[in-house]
């Protein structure tokens, strides 16, 4: 079985580039013609797409830039990039072969769970409010790896899961050795990002786990569950996890307010499908 | 005007390097021809050639010896050197034993080979001014540039980072150059993202230059603001981002409060008569700075003074 995690590490390491939806490289299309572009409008875009999202912060944060490990925000990355940069490097991005189901509803639940954690970071008026976004966004990266890295495998996943109603970390783990969480703590580390980032990623389904950055990890955690119980989405199964004690005691939640955060979310997420369909109709017509 | 360019061949064939000497005379150059290779170094350092040619088809290892000499003197490795092969032998030539920038096969066709000279010469004027930290054309470049800017209806701009030693001083100097790096990149994305004819230069330290056309000045001055402001939320923890300070000791040893980091800019229109040479401009630009740092608050100051 060690084969199989050196396997995958093997592969991580030599991966430079993901693909990303081809809606998401229409938008920023239609974006890099209109030469008045502006960071905000660019990082709005890029924040959308998880994919994308971990590209820029790849490429901000390698040694040739001499930031490593340093920028957690895709508006930082936007800023110290540059527009142009941002723009040729998504122009250059391959494109998901197809639209599937689960490619779509893996990349709705990332957009989902980026909007949730940034309710939950805003009304407990925590700091850093973008990089528990991006983290969030982010969270799953490492689906999309043996989504793409590993197909065979990812086929015999979703087999699994459905013979044996299994969770998909549950069946993660028997098949592969490694966990969805701990690929995407190897990208995230193979890709220096920072250690905000890597964390969340790293430790968004056993919270007690995270030690330096427990809050950001909470977050993630209680956004993740939050998008799944909404059924926004779709992150490979349909199992919907109980919220850990340590991130409920730690974020001092409690009934009311996690009541608070499901209302704006639900609100939310209305303009996540129109925005995910606006996605897809792009990628249908420029594809 | 100025002055011809001087080529100095390094070659133990007489007739080839006079023939080149002519060929070199007939594009404008003025040939330094060498024979005597005990003598080369002497020549090259007591009056420095811009180019140099190295006919390595003949003692050859005695030259390679020479180049080697001079390129290892900082100074001189700046010093453009083109070798000369014979057809093919440049496959088994070992490229690490020689410093050389170019090379060209003999019999060559003489169109490539003064565009091989021209390209050398623009190769190295563009790595050498560039600042290694951020690699923005360092000062000569920016002298050039300021220059040709004079009269016209350009702002030239100098930023300068508030707070900066004491930041070096306490967080250390390999994140001191993580500023800088972020500084000359949210400056030259800024310059570029507002149209050509713009220009960004590192002049050292914490102080840089940017050229732009005197209608878009003011904006990107704002833009670079707000961009720095974005950034340095990343240089920061929570807390002190929270105090808008952070504690460092001074010489003496005493703890004191420093602000965070923040940039000064001088903005100097150059279609004024009062700008009448690169001189004039550092000397506005360093009264100019005083008033941006004297808030201690990020800004930007126009010079609108006639006189």
């Amino acid at each position: 079985m060690d084969n199989k995690r050196a396997e995958i590490r093997s592969i991580i390491k030599d991966t430079k580039s993901l693909p990303t939806l081809p809606g998401v490289i229409a938008k920023l299309t239609s974006l890099a013609e209109n030469s008045k572009a502006s960071v905000n409008e660019m990082a709005r875009v890029v924040s959308s797409d998880q994919v994308l999202s971990a590209k820029v912060l790849r490429l901000v944060n390698s040694p040739f830039y001499g930031f490593s490990g340093r920028v957690s925000t895709i508006s930082n990355a936007l800023i110290l990039l540059g527009v142009n940069v941002v723009k040729s490097l998504a122009l250059s991005s391959s494109i998901f072969e197809m639209m599937e189901k689960n490619t779509v509803g893996l990349w709705e639940h990332s957009l989902g769970a980026g909007v949730a954690a940034n309710i939950i970071a805003r009304k407990l008026e925590l700091p850093e409010i973008e990089e528990i976004s991006t983290a969030a966004l982010l969270h799953d990266i490492g689906k999309v790896i043996i989504k793409i890295k590993l197909e065979s495998d990812y086929d015999h996943l979703i087999a699994l899961i459905k013979e044996k109603d299994m969770s998909m970390l549950e069946a993660e783990k028997d098949l592969l050795d490694a966990d969805h969480a701990e690929i995407g703590e190897w990208l995230a580390r193979s890709w220096f990002l920072p250690e905000k980032l890597i964390e969340p990623i790293a430790f968004h389904h056993d919270v007690e786990r995270a030690s330096t950055q427990l809050v950001k990890t909470a977050v993630v955690h209680v956004a993740d569950v939050l998008v799944k119980a909404s059924g926004f989405g779709f992150s490979g199964d349909d199992y919907v996890p109980r919220i850990q004690a340590v991130a409920w005691n730690k974020l001092g939640l409690n009934e009311i307010f996690l009541e608070e955060i499901v209302g704006e979310l639900e609100d939310k997420l209305v303009d996540c499908k129109n925005f995910s369909l606006e996605i897809q109709s792009e990628g249908d017509t420029k594809t | 005007m100025t002055q011809k360019l001087r080529i100095a061949v390094i070659s133990k064939d007489r007739d080839f390097s006079s023939q080149l000497g002519l060929w070199l005379e007939g594009k404008g150059f003025q040939p330094i021809l060498l024979h005597e290779l005990g003598s080369v170094l002497g020549i090259i350092y007591g009056d420095p050639p811009d180019v140099v040619i190295a006919d390595l088809r003949h003692g050859g290892s005695e030259i390679q010896d020479l180049i080697r000499d001079f390129k290892g003197d900082s100074y001189f490795s700046m010093l453009p050197v083109i070798g000369i092969f014979e057809e093919n032998a440049d496959e088994t030539f070992t490229w690490s034993d020689c410093p050389l920038d170019d090379f060209i096969t003999h019999p060559f066709n003489h169109s490539v080979f003064f565009s091989r000279i021209n390209l050398s010469l623009q190769r190295i004027e563009r790595v050498l001014d560039n600042n290694p930290l951020t690699k923005l054309p360092g000062n000569t470049s920016i002298q050039n540039a300021i220059e040709k800017a004079l009269g016209r209806d350009l702002a030239v701009c100098y930023i300068d980072i508030n707070n900066f030693k004491p930041y070096n001083d306490t967080y250390g100097f390999s994140h001191g150059d993580e500023v800088l790096r972020m500084v000359a990149r949210i400056m030259a994305n800024c310059v570029r993202d507002a149209g050509p004819g713009g220009f960004s230069g590192h002049v050292g330290g914490d102080d840089f230059v940017f050229i732009v056309t005197l209608e878009k000045a003011e904006s990107v001055c704002q833009t670079i603001l707000d961009h720095f402001r974005i950034i340095v939320s990343d240089l920061f923890g929570e807390e002190e981002k929270a105090r808008g300070s952070y504690r460092a000791s001074d010489r003496q040893g005493n703890e004191q409060n420093i602000p965070l980091l923040g940039i000064a800019i001088a903005v100097i229109p150059m279609n004024t008569p009062k700008m009448t040479h690169f001189g004039k401009v550092a000397e506005v630009s360093a009264e100019m700075k005083k008033f941006a740092k004297k808030s201690g608050e990020s800004c930007y100051v126009v010079d609108r003074r006639k006189t």
